[in-house]
């Protein structure tokens, strides 16, 4: 007789265990959460938004979420109850239609995204009661609905009437005489936040961010763009007038790179390049933005948030244990600790080889010249006259503090030979001299 | 002869150990070699789009390949051996992020592979994440440790030559986990964030 447990016995605990873990796992909910959660109750609003909302509008809703400070269009502050694109009167609340349509759909060309692939219409109507709480008009006041007119369909003459309308109304103040803000205009603008705004370009209507039909123009002309230059025109042009300058915009509109054929792709971009060679400021805001200069070159504190007034201020300290600390460097133009004295060749230098004015040299990362050191000509060039365009701030960067020689050898030692990864760390605070701030690395070993 | 014998042992043991440590110093990641060493292999990696076939989408291509070379998109997503970036696992990601409030991240695989790579994501689900920062399970990406807010102000039409040109490069099969809880500030004090380089890919 086979001694316990058999091979039958065996097979049965194998058969036993799999069951019970199988249970536990799903009891438990360990197993992989389905794709598509329940609908849930509006009191799961403050979960939701906690979840998909609070990266960028913040925990309070103010529009100060980690990841605010770089993106522009900045996200949307809920305290003060003014929002953009409504269906009714300038100044009022938006409708709960309107906020589940933004939601829902999203704001094209900002980092609002589409969140109905994301979460059901009960989910939204959630957040929606959620983000009413942030602002006190909500309880008190109720959205005044416009009156609109009956569509004018397009045609010609309705075209030409609306241009007539664009030039009369200075729209072209704004968004160009031509409606593309390429280069054409350099008004700044700001809104009622005291973020930097640029006008709609007209011709690329796939960056309307409520819609490209002329209705949805119509309804922007009408309502206005509230907390934006952008007013309402309901009192001072007709509805017919609006209806003609709906009908010119959507006229405007150019085709996307993805719909061109490559003929009309290369003039497109040597027209780019036009516009950013006459515009390198412009182009360089682009480059710093899009390169994520800030990344790297601006303090933020613990939860990544940037400290304030030292945008472009470096003072971020990167422990590189092999290598020793560096301390991200003082991109304003301050004469004594930014880059006021450094000559372009300098700048460029330092950007795409990663040699400092000092002669000194940079590791190939976290500052990533390898790759930077491909920036065309003109790009670099570009770069460099938006850099010198970011206000003083005086913020005085410590010098890198290297290993020496035996410790860096002993490093190398147990990183190549033991195989010990030695992380990189990045500190929270400003290690430079400017600000009360909690200094980098302060509590650190 | 004996002494003769010991003294060339105990020479060639100090040309040993000072070849080691010599070794060590010059092997890289290194101090200071010359840029272009690090210059070169980093404008050579991503592939040229000079095979596609349709004009149009070649010059977009081009474009992408410019923005993701310069936006250095290879700084945290190449694949790092022991001595620096593999570069025969373009943008295979596998490098840790610990963050203060998203867990530690792991770089993703942008290459083109259907089960470990960007194959089977949709343009919309890729345009989410440089845009918004949402994964396409829905989860928050972490402005820290990805630098989304800046790419998020790419125009739709650069946004579109990125995903173009990410589409092009070699697949390569390599599985990233993902996110796991913890904090970086509860690895060291006052730290934003944590960067392990050691490949976390399978």
């Amino acid at each position: 007789m086979p001694s316990f447990p058999s091979r039958v016995g065996w097979l049965t605990i194998i058969a036993t265990l799999a069951v019970v873990a199988r249970v536990a796992t799903v009891t438990l909910g360990l197993a992989q959460p389905p794709p598509a959660p329940p609908a849930p109750a509006a009191a799961d609003g403050k979960a939701l938004y906690a979840a998909h909302c609070a990266n960028c509008h913040g925990d309070d809703g103010r529009g100060e979420g980690a990841a605010a400070a770089l993106l522009n269009p900045a996200p949307r502050n809920f305290t003060k109850g003014v929002f953009k694109f409504r269906s009714t009167a300038s100044g009022s609340l938006p409708s709960d239609d309107d906020l589940a349509r933004v939601i829902s759909a999203g704001l094209p060309g900002t980092s609002m995204s589409g969140w109905n692939r994301r979460l059901s219409a009960a989910q939204i109507g959630a957040i929606i009661s959620y983000v009413k709480t942030f602002s006190p008009r909500f309880a008190t006041e109720r959205p005044t609905p416009v009156a609109l007119a009956p569509l004018i369909p397009t045609s010609p003459a309705s075209i030409e009437k609306g241009r007539k309308v664009y030039a009369d109304l200075a729209c072209g103040a704004c968004h160009g005489d031509t409606g593309t803000t390429f280069g054409a205009v350099a008004v700044v603008l700001q809104d009622d936040w005291a973020h930097d705004l640029k006008a709609a370009d007209l011709t690329q209507p796939w960056t309307f961010r409520a819609g490209a039909t002329a209705g949805d123009v119509y309804l922007r002309l009408k309502t206005g763009i509230n907390g934006t230059p952008m007013p309402s025109f309901a009192d001072t042009a007709k509805d017919a007038d609006l209806w003609n300058v709906a009908n010119f915009v959507v006229s405007l509109g150019r085709k996307p790179v993805w719909q061109m054929t490559a003929e009309d792709v290369t003039a497109h971009y040597d027209l780019e390049r036009k516009d950013a060679a006459a515009n390198p400021v412009e182009r360089g805001r682009y480059l710093a933005a899009t390169l994520g200069c800030a990344h790297c070159h601006s303090p933020v504190d613990a939860s990544g948030r940037e400290l304030p007034g030292l945008s472009f201020a470096g003072g971020q300290k990167f422990r590189l244990e092999v290598w020793g600390d560096v301390v991200s460097a003082n991109l304003t133009s301050d004469n004594q600790t930014g880059i006021g004295r450094q000559s372009d060749a300098d700048l460029k230098r330092a950007i795409t080889r990663g040699i400092k004015d000092d002669e000194t040299r940079m590791l190939p990362f976290p500052m990533g010249w390898p790759a930077f050191a491909s920036l065309s000509d003109p790009d670099l060039t570009a770069l460099v006259a938006f850099l010198r365009t970011i206000p003083p701030v005086n913020n005085e960067i410590p010098e890198p503090a290297r290993l020496n020689i035996a410790a860096y050898l002993s490093a190398k030692f147990q990183m190549l030979i033991l195989g010990r990864d030695y992380p990189i760390v990045i500190f929270a605070g400003n290690a430079g001299s400017a600000g009360a701030g909690p200094k980098a690395g302060a509590a650190a070993k | 002869m004996k002494r003769m014998l010991k003294w060339a042992i105990a020479a060639v043991a100090a040309v040993a150990i000072v070849g080691f440590l010599v070794f060590l110093y010059v092997v890289p990641p290194l101090m200071s070699v010359a840029p272009d060493a690090f210059i070169k292999p980093t404008a050579a990696a991503p592939p040229a789009v000079a095979d596609i076939a349709d004009p149009a989408l070649r010059q977009i291509a081009e474009r992408g390949r410019y923005l993701v070379l310069t936006a250095d998109c290879g700084g945290c997503h190449n694949t790092q051996g022991p001595q620096g970036p593999r570069w025969d696992m373009y943008l295979a990601g596998g490098t840790t992020f610990a963050t203060n409030n998203h867990g530690a991240l792991v770089s993703r695989n942008l290459t083109p592979d259907r089960d470990t790579g960007l194959g089977a994501r949709s343009d919309d689900q890729i345009r989410m994440v440089l845009r918004s920062g949402v994964f396409h399970t829905g989860r928050a990406i972490s402005p820290r440790a990805m630098p989304w807010p800046g790419f998020s102000q790419w125009t739709d039409e650069d946004l579109y030559a990125v995903i173009a040109y990410l589409r092009h490069i070699k697949p390569v099969r390599h599985a990233i986990p993902d996110p796991r809880p913890g904090r970086a500030d509860a690895v060291l004090p006052n730290a934003s964030e944590i960067v392990w380089l050691t490949d976390a890919g399978r």
